[in-house]
């Protein structure tokens, strides 16, 4: 990888960063509605996803996907801040604020949208998957999830059917030791989700998913697989998520300390640029900049206007008015 | 409404004219397999998708035929694996394909209800317009032929109170082939319930490409003294008991729903206004249902038209059993519509 693509990248993993922060600061503040789930601790996974889907591709992003929302509507649509308006429910938002959180969507930048039943899109990006390997295109169907969604018979059921008809999908689990509190080793038969999935038969591989080098390495690597026809890939991103649960903090002071003092992927990348020669100056200036822009992407929601009341019953059906009442 | 829907005229359960001269006595399950072969000339993007449905031609053999003529990347078998069947409906419709599903029996719909409930009746809504979920869902559903607890149910009430999908409900072979090229058409996503014991009924179908609008009912028989309202298995059953009323001097009006959901309440509660005594027929079970719904409505919105008090006829409230007998004690059947037609006759 060369400095000025690692460079890019820091930026990117800044950018999610700088997100999640600032939305977590306005959530405490009363200003976004519903419940937050953050990506902080896991930004190289998602940076190095972003960096390889184009907007003709599709994701399905996972619970703590606002990062990757962000970065691909930056990247592809020039306008990331409509991500941010999503979250506070805003009618600028890229769902008007139908959506929220969890179902944020834009197509145009290759975005379809969580589902916050865990497990769903497993299913569904079969069938963006089929579409493409059906009409010739060379696209990449990329189901993003993370490890608790490992036990959901959906999981199962993608895996086998990518495998017997040999789909373009990347999946992509983000394995952050937990699912909600359940540690991995407790909840499924192997802590590392790469032992059940071998006998799918094709491609798999575990990553260390804090170090961004591997993690853009590798991804770039499972998607020219994919787009040369060569059928699905499993990607294990070994990381570890920031926020504890609901309640707070539930895990040992060790292991917290660990993560976010030794492997905070930020860090590392940015050890990686020091040790390149690159001036802490133009690292400060980085984090200056992307937390400016996030301020402005904050500002630009909080000035928003609320949705119009009557998109609360627009578009249930195509074909059909609802009753407004 | 799509534009589909203004191919046909209203209330057109009768056979176009031009047709007459050639038409057949076609069984509902051919009836259907015509329109899956009309429909995937039509729509490249239409693909259909199963369990067992391709070389086997179905359960019931509605799709039949297709294999060889259209092969194997759009006549697809699968494992047994409904959530993923869906799925893949699901994500191929977002990107503008026109998949049709066969669930085998309606009762298995459990195993991907998330997949309908969560996703596909949401997706529509809840991305703000950016995506539509163009799919169709058949599946084989209702009782009578001693198929036990899991291979009997009518499902539609589970997917009553489900905004954003439609829920289609024939009870003719006319109706069938209509009512599936038009839910094929739709951009929205359709639920398309076939009741098994109607599969063997036959009917003049006019062989050609014809769609039967959704949202709107039939008229199956004018009368002026009772409406029943029903859909599906319960509309022959109906026309059975008015049979039996007009021998008795009762004009019974037979509304058949045919899509259950949105479902056409203008013409039901103008049939309702217009005899003022309403007896709703309904297989599944009693409380929560179809049946409920409709006699709410026409109570609500008919109170000053009505004689006497909605009459209702339905499932009992239990599962389905496996023995013959025990079915018949559970499930209505046209005698049970007719006692109900001449208890609403004394008002």
């Amino acid at each position: 990888m060369d400095t000025s693509t690692l460079t890019g990248l820091y930026r990117d993993m800044w950018l999610i960063r700088a997100f999640e922060q600032g939305l977590e600061r306005e959530f405490e503040k009363g200003n976004v509605p519903g419940m937050l789930h953050t990506g902080l601790g896991q930004e190289a996974t998602q940076a190095a996803l972003a960096w390889h889907l184009k907007a003709t591709d599709a994701f399905f992003p996972d619970h703590r996907c606002h990062g990757i929302n962000a970065l691909a509507q930056h990247r592809h649509g020039g306008d990331g801040e409509r991500v941010m308006a999503e979250l506070f429910g805003k009618a600028t938002g890229v769902c008007s604020g139908k959506g929220g959180s969890l179902h944020s969507a834009d197509p145009a930048v290759g975005n379809f949208g969580d589902n916050a039943v865990e497990g769903s899109y497993m299913a569904t990006v079969l069938g963006v998957a089929l579409a493409a390997k059906m009409r010739g295109q060379p696209n990449v169907a990329c189901a993003i999830i993370g490890d608790g969604t490992v036990g959901r018979g959906e999981f199962h059921e993608s895996l086998n059917m990518a495998a017997i008809w040999d789909l373009p999908v990347l999946y992509a689990c983000v394995n952050n030791g937990y699912a909600i509190s359940m540690p991995v080793g407790e909840g499924h038969a192997s802590a590392d989700i790469v032992d059940m999935v071998q006998g799918y038969g094709f491609e798999s591989r575990q990553l260390d998913g804090n170090d961004i080098v591997e993690a853009w390495t590798v991804v770039g690597e499972a998607v020219e697989h994919i787009r040369s026809g060569a059928g699905p890939y499993f990607l294990e991103f070994k990381t570890w998520r920031w926020q504890g649960i609901f309640a707070g903090e539930f895990r040992p002071e060790a292991e917290v300390k660990y993560w976010k003092e030794e492997r905070d992927p930020i860090m590392l990348a940015g050890e990686a640029l020091a040790g390149r020669g690159v001036d802490q100056a133009e690292l400060d200036a980085i984090e200056r900049e992307t937390t400016d822009l996030i301020e402005e992407w904050i500002a630009f929601a909080m000035e928003s206007p609320a949705p119009d009341p009557v998109k609360a019953t627009a578009d249930v059906y195509v074909g059909w008015e609802v009753d407004s009442r | 409404m799509t534009a589909a829907d203004t191919a046909a005229p209203k209330r057109a359960a009768r056979t176009p004219r031009k047709a007459r001269d050639r038409v057949r006595k076609v069984a509902f399950t051919r009836a259907l397999n015509d329109a899956l072969d009309l429909a995937m000339s039509k729509h490249d993007e239409m693909f259909v998708i199963g369990e067992d449905i391709a070389e086997m031609g179905g359960d019931f053999g509605v799709t039949k035929g297709l294999l060889a003529k259209y092969g194997p990347e759009r006549v697809r078998d699968t494992p047994l694996s409904e959530a993923a069947i869906i799925g893949t409906c699901a994500g191929a419709a977002m990107v503008g394909m026109r998949p049709v599903a066969e669930i085998m029996f309606a009762d298995f719909i459990a195993e991907c209800y998330d997949q309908v409930v969560n996703n596909v009746a949401k997706m529509h809504y809840m991305f703000d317009g950016q995506f539509k979920a163009p799919l169709v869902i058949r599946t084989a559903c209702g009782g009578g032929f001693g198929g036990g607890p899991h291979h009997s149910q009518s499902v539609e009430g589970w997917f009553l109170n489900v905004p954003g999908i439609v829920i289609v409900a024939p009870s003719n072979p006319v109706d069938a082939k209509g009512l599936l090229l038009a839910s094929i058409d739709s951009d929205d996503p359709v639920l398309f319930l076939e009741h098994k014991a109607l599969y063997r009924s036959r009917a003049e179908v006019p062989p050609e490409y014809y769609t039967t609008p959704l949202g709107q009912a039939a008229i199956a028989r004018e009368g002026s003294d009772v409406t029943v309202v029903a859909a599906m298995r319960m509309v022959p059953m109906a026309l059975e008991a008015a049979e039996e009323a007009a021998d008795a001097g009762v004009a019974v009006e037979v509304v058949d729903l045919r899509t259950i959901r949105p479902y056409d309440a203008e013409t039901v509660l103008a049939s309702a206004a217009k005899t003022g005594r309403v007896v709703v027929a309904n297989e599944a079970p009693k409380i929560g249902g179809l049946g409920a719904e409709l006699s709410a409505r026409i109570s609500e919105e008919c109170f000053s038209d009505l004689k006497g008090p909605v009459v209702r006829v339905d499932g009992l409230d239990t599962p389905i059993p496996f023995s013959v007998p025990l079915e018949d004690v559970v499930l209505p059947d046209a005698q049970d519509i007719a006692a109900a037609v001449s208890t609403a006759a004394q008002y």
